[in-house]
């Protein structure tokens, strides 16, 4: 199932973040990392939450993955306030984290088994999947044979195959090139559009963001607040071509006008720390 | 490694013929020196017995029903003493590894007594459990125990933490996460330390039967010796010793990653 047009959203929201905020540390050392973030994701919908290194975006995806469950204010999928790992919520990380001594599918089938699925059931459902990422011939492969790309979209299968209402993805291409990144990201569009999987993309990289999302969460540097929310009204179904629009240009260059002021402010503060350490050290 | 350094380099390729040939070349001089010395009658007797007065006693020991029973009673102790250490080993390494706590309270007294030789609690251990195989047994799985131990522990905390992270993510229960996960993401280590740990099982099980038992092939090394019956008492070594790789070499076979 292709979309051409958007499909009209539904009025329950998929995901809330209500008010959230983590700190970490006690007395004079309180690192706030996430301070009163609100936003929600629609069912269906691609969201990006972008910020620069640093800014709480990874404890905000632990958070929602319920694998942080000590925290203010309330994820929440629907009534449910999310505080363990919850079976609406597939996640993706930025580590490479397939089981190396696990075949493709036999890693893909992994969750299946958790829960288990008959052993054909679960085959045939993680042969699905895999085609769907592009690896059908590598089914029988070691994660060992395959490249960073290839773990990666084993990874995104492995989540994919339970069937996740919201696909939660911290960086998942981070440690790829930039090529290599780009047609993954085409492959990212086409499964959510064929799946209309609820998405949502933690990065730093905002073409990526701008690439793949429909709105653009831009975060603050430390404490991670919600700057600014940006809506990307670029046609679906869309590809990486749309990397050369002029439309494009003018998102990117958009936000990255919030997000340079908070880029430099991270930067200065980790040079200032590292000035400290030689200067101690 | 094209760019290593003078120490390592080297004019003859390291092709598996060459590795052969260095083998067997070495392995011809040896023989040639042991049989050479066997015939200078320098030593006294029979302490170098000519290479074919060994090759003799091979052949007879090969088909004494008196060499197979001691073997197979030496076998079924290594064996006994390889699981029950293997068993408390993992268990052990499992619960330091896991426990912080645990692990700074108890890993160093591991550590430090796993070198020291068991061979001096065989007497409490012939008090224990008599002359027979079970105080061997018991000082195997000893001896066993701490390799399997220690190198448990280790490959617990090898484990990369993203790993527990997706089975957590995917709710997997307590005994999905140690079947699914911890076990198999520490088979190398833990075959590791079966591997050390069969070492010196067997080295334990043939120490105690060389000092107090009535059978096995350390009690068999033991007679020959008495009877100072030297070809016979350098066959049962040659056996002893490719018995030992052999079992080691199959571990090592299956601890590859």
């Amino acid at each position: 199932m292709s979309i051409s047009e958007k499909t009209p959203l539904a009025q329950e929201p998929a995901l809330v973040v209500d008010d959230v905020v983590k700190r970490f540390g006690r007395g004079t050392e309180i690192v706030t990392a996430v301070d009163h973030m609100s936003f929600s994701v629609k069912q269906g919908e691609f969201v990006s939450v972008i910020g620069p290194s640093g800014c709480g975006k990874s404890t905000l995806f632990n958070i929602i993955g319920g694998l942080l469950s000590d925290y203010e204010g309330a994820v929440k999928i629907g009534e449910e306030r999310i505080s363990a790992p919850h079976p609406a919520v597939g996640m993706v990380f930025q580590e490479e984290s397939t089981f190396p001594w696990r075949t493709v599918i036999d890693n893909v089938a992994f969750p299946l088994e958790l829960q288990g699925v008959p052993k054909s059931e679960r085959m045939d459902r993680a042969h699905h999947f895999i085609d769907m990422v592009g690896l059908a011939s590598f089914e029988n492969a070691f994660p060992s044979q395959l490249s960073g790309g290839m773990k990666q979209r084993v990874s995104i299968a492995r989540t994919l195959v339970s069937q996740p209402k919201i696909l939660l993805m911290d960086e998942p291409f981070a440690a790829l090139d930039e090529q290599t990144r780009l047609l993954l990201g085409d492959k990212i569009t086409q499964i959510q559009q064929e799946l209309n999987q609820t998405t949502l993309l933690i990065t730093h990289n905002l073409t990526e963001a701008v690439q793949l999302s429909d709105r653009i969460v831009v975060m603050t540097y430390r404490p991670g607040q919600v700057k600014r929310i940006v809506d990307i009204n670029l046609p679906r179904p869309r590809t990486s071509d749309v990397v050369g629009s002029d439309a494009f240009g003018h998102y990117v260059a958009e936000i990255w006008n919030d997000l340079r002021e908070e880029a430099s402010r991270g930067m200065a503060d980790s040079e200032s720390a590292a000035s400290r350490r030689a200067a101690h050290g | 490694m094209a760019a290593a350094g003078s120490l390592t380099s080297s004019s003859i390729p390291a092709t598996p013929r060459n590795v052969l040939a260095l083998r067997l070349a070495v392995a011809v001089f040896i023989l040639c020196v042991w049989e050479g010395l066997s015939r200078s009658g320098l030593f006294y007797g029979e302490v170098v017995p000519s290479l074919l007065a060994i090759v003799v006693s091979l052949g007879k020991l090969l088909i004494d029903p008196v060499f197979w029973r001691n073997l197979q009673v030496t076998m079924i102790e290594t064996m006994a003493s390889l699981a029950i250490g293997a068993g408390i080993g993992i268990a052990v390494g499992i619960v330091l590894g896991a426990n912080r706590f645990l692990m700074r309270a108890f890993e160093p007294v591991v550590y430090y007594l796993s070198p020291t030789p068991r061979i001096i609690l065989f007497p409490v251990m012939i008090m224990w459990f008599g002359v027979g195989p079970g105080s061997k047994i018991a000082l195997g799985a000893l001896s066993a125990f701490f390799a399997i131990a220690l190198s448990t522990a280790a490959g617990m905390r090898q484990i990369d933490p993203i790993l527990i992270r997706v089975g957590r993510s995917f709710r997997a229960n307590v005994w999905q996460m140690a079947f699914k996960i911890y076990l198999p993401a520490m088979r190398v280590p833990i075959l590791n330390g079966i591997r050390l740990g069969m070492g010196t099982a067997i080295i334990t099980v043939l120490l105690g039967e060389t000092k107090l038992s009535n059978q096995g092939l350390g009690y068999m090394i033991m007679q020959v010796y008495t009877r100072f019956d030297m070809p016979g008492l350098y066959a049962l070594l040659i056996l002893v010793f490719v018995i030992a790789g052999g079992v080691n070499a199959l571990i090592g076979h299956f601890a590859r990653d």
